[in-house]
């Protein structure tokens, strides 16, 4: 593990509010079929600040079969050669316009916070083997529209990292490294940052009247007409009520996980029972062997050679483990995902039973 | 939410020197989005020298051509002196041109300026984005002016243009512009991302931390309260003859108050248990969930105490034998064939 690169740890994520909403634009037109894009920027005295994004072309001009399915060419476009091209070719034009010119990562959206599976995995250990601050912002677009925005950015843990490099998921080699689906990727808090051209425009867009004093309405048409802009935050639209579609759809996915563990699972009995199996087989003929040596040496003959079966049998490859952490990995994003929702969804209908019982 | 600007007269646009363009003379209205008006902005902040940055605009245009959506921008390099304008005209279709791959629903729209002047490189460079080869031609391109000068807030204002015949000669560098009405317009989607970014304007550094949904929420809910507590105040003070007293308001109070459902309180009572009790049904099977997945990664890698000769050897011992990889635990107890020391199992078994 001498190659691995020396990790300095990120201080801190700011995105500029740029960003955020190219993101979102970009992820929500796009949706519900995923979105990715390039998130460029500089690494400052340990902060990455991400200054500017653009989207990858999603669409292949038809070039790989195997990848009909427009969600998967999307989820994969990082990786797609032609998309590494456009990336570069984007970052060199972003320079000339003086926009700091730094692949600093990439973004995807997700839905209910199912991001983690083996495309991101491989995009982001592709942007991360080249530059270790490599981040990945994921926007959760089903969530954004319940109020509050999700807005998450990820990195694979160092330890993850060289794992992966070998590629070696066996139980073996999990056990030596002591790596366990916590670890696979790590979270990093996120600030957001305005420049002072887009404050003062954020301002203009939901300030508070500009008269202190206003004028009494004359009529409730004259309030109707003149209602002022809606502030944007605190937004109320975090009080919205939905909770069954957040509940169908947890459940589903988590349906889905408990399937993928089973699949994983029936995979590892399989292997057990191959193993086992083989491992019969070849037991019987060393005492097969055995004895017939034994035999051997009382007639006073030469021995035949005992390591034999190591030509004669095949044991079983195992399979990888990898699937069924980011599998693990997934359900404990959901779970938190849940707690996240229970907290904040009790506490708003315990507000509308106080209101409705209201004596 | 941004209101449109009132007392526009809609005139019939001046009509492009085409006999195609005769059914297309209805008034044109511009949407801008935050990100675009975000992109010109960060722009202005990185163009460098004293004179304005210029880009180019990308949207969506209605199917008859009566309003355009401007979705994003791109900023182009140009040189601008007191007597010569240059504009990176290569630069400008190369990244027109991946702009577009990248969004293939949209289409080059028009373009911006950070200042709020129109000059005659204005005309120049408008004739150059509205041209049949280079431009929106037959469509009329959109040049929107944002103001960017420190202390103000910034204010799109959007014009199209037609030729000014004056000779021709000086066709290329004259041209007529119209103000059309145009304003930010933001959607559901946009609310969610200007909420949180604007939380943090009000603020020294300009930034703020991305926070959980609970944190928003109570903001939010003191923000209401805020607001009831002077709405309160408002008509204790017309109850106490302090306020001058107002039917207006009165009756649009009056119709908020009256949005307020009439439930039987057994009805809500019912309701809510119902509820409750599903959102803490989905908490507890996603937490048993992920506990039973966590546990079965850890007996996956475990060393378990006898399990090493136990595996190698015979048929025999086939109840053992897959106890090793925990893959075969997993598989037992998932199954409901578990013993009685696995009983965690047991809640995952419905869901199956």
């Amino acid at each position: 593990m001498a190659d691995v690169k020396k990790s300095v740890p990120i201080a801190g994520i700011q995105v500029e509010s740029l960003v955020v909403m190219k993101i979102v634009k970009h992820c929500s037109s796009t949706f519900p079929s995923a979105a990715t894009g390039c998130l460029v920027g500089m690494d400052q005295n340990g902060v990455l600040e991400v200054t500017n994004c653009f989207p990858f072309p999603s669409v292949e001009a038809g070039t790989d079969s195997h990848q009909n399915d427009a969600a998967n060419t999307a989820a994969s476009a990082p990786r797609a050669k032609s998309n590494l091209t456009y990336q570069n070719e984007m970052i060199r034009q972003l320079k000339e316009v003086n926009v700091d010119a730094n692949n600093v990562g990439w973004y995807t959206s997700a839905t209910m916070g199912n991001f983690v599976n083996m495309n991101f995995i491989e995009n982001q250990y592709m942007y991360q083997k080249d530059n270790d601050k490599a981040i990945t912002l994921v926007h959760d677009v089903s969530r954004s529209s319940q109020g509050a925005l999700s807005l998450r950015a990820f990195q694979l843990t160092p330890l993850f990292m060289s794992t992966y490099k070998e590629g070696k998921f066996s139980t073996e080699s999990l056990r030596s490294n002591k790596l366990t689906h916590k670890e696979i990727i790590k979270e990093l808090p996120i600030n957001l940052h305005s420049s002072h051209l887009i404050t003062s425009f954020l301002h203009g867009l939901s300030g508070p009247p500009d008269v202190s004093e206003v004028d009494m309405p004359v009529s409730v048409e004259e309030i109707e007409r003149n209602a002022p802009p809606v502030p944007l935050n605190p937004s109320i639209d975090g009080l919205e009520l939905s909770i069954d579609p957040f509940l169908e759809k947890t459940c589903d996915l988590l349906l889905d996980s408990i399937e993928s563990h089973y699949t994983e699972l029936n995979n590892h009995q399989y292997y057990q029972r191959q193993l086992a199996r083989e491992q019969t087989k070849i037991s019987t003929w060393q005492t097969k062997r055995k004895s017939e040596n034994a035999q051997r040496a009382a007639a006073k003959q030469p021995l035949l050679p005992e390591d034999e079966w190591q030509r004669l049998f095949k044991l079983p490859q195992e399979p990888s483990r990898l699937e069924g952490m980011l599998n693990a990995t997934q359900v404990d994003q959901y779970s938190k995902q849940v707690d996240n929702f229970t907290a904040s969804i009790s506490a708003k209908m315990f507000a509308v039973r106080g209101t409705l019982l209201y004596e | 939410m941004a209101r449109g600007p009132e007392g526009f007269i809609h005139m019939s646009r001046p009509l492009a020197p085409t006999p195609m363009m005769h059914s297309n003379i209805a008034p044109l209205n511009v949407k801008i989005q935050p990100q675009a008006v975000m992109s010109i902005l960060d722009a202005k902040s990185r163009h460098l020298g004293p004179s304005r940055a210029i880009g180019a605009l990308i949207g969506v245009r209605s199917e008859d051509g009566g309003e355009v959506t401007v979705t994003q921008t791109f900023a182009i390099p140009h040189t601008e002196t007191e007597d010569q304008v240059e504009v990176d005209v290569d630069y400008q279709k190369q990244v027109l041109a991946m702009t577009l791959k990248a969004s293939p629903r949209e289409h080059l729209l028009g373009w911006y300026t950070t200042s709020a002047e129109l000059n005659s490189f204005s005309a120049l460079i408008q004739n150059f984005f509205a041209s049949p080869e280079t431009g929106t031609h037959p469509h009329p391109a959109v040049h929107l002016t944002l103001e960017t000068t420190p202390g103000q807030t910034p204010k799109p204002t959007c014009y199209i243009s037609s030729h000014v015949a004056v000779s021709a000669e000086r066709a290329a560098e004259t041209c007529f512009f119209i103000e059309v009405p145009c304003r930010v317009s933001t959607n559901e989607t946009d609310r969610a991302g200007l909420d949180m970014i604007s939380s943090g304007i009000n603020d020294e550094s300009r930034t703020a931390p991305v926070v959980s949904d609970v944190q928003s929420l109570r903001r939010t809910l003191e923000s209401q309260i805020d607001m009831l507590t002077r709405v309160g105040e408002y008509v204790g003070g017309v109850l106490d003859e302090e306020e001058e007293p107002n039917h207006a308001l009165g009756q649009y109070l009056m119709n908020a108050l009256s949005l307020a459902p009439k439930v039987d309180p057994a009805d809500i009572e019912r309701d809510f248990n119902n509820h409750i009790q599903d959102v803490l049904m989905v908490s507890y099977l996603a937490n048993t969930i992920r506990t039973q997945i966590d546990l079965s990664q850890k007996l996956a890698v475990a060393v378990l105490g006898n399990d090493k000769d136990a595996e190698g050897k015979t048929e025999g011992s086939n109840e053992k034998g897959p106890q090793r990889g925990g893959g075969g635990k997993r598989g037992r107890g998932g199954r409901g064939g578990g013993g009685g020391n696995r009983e965690p199992r047991e809640p995952r078994e419905p869901q199956d």
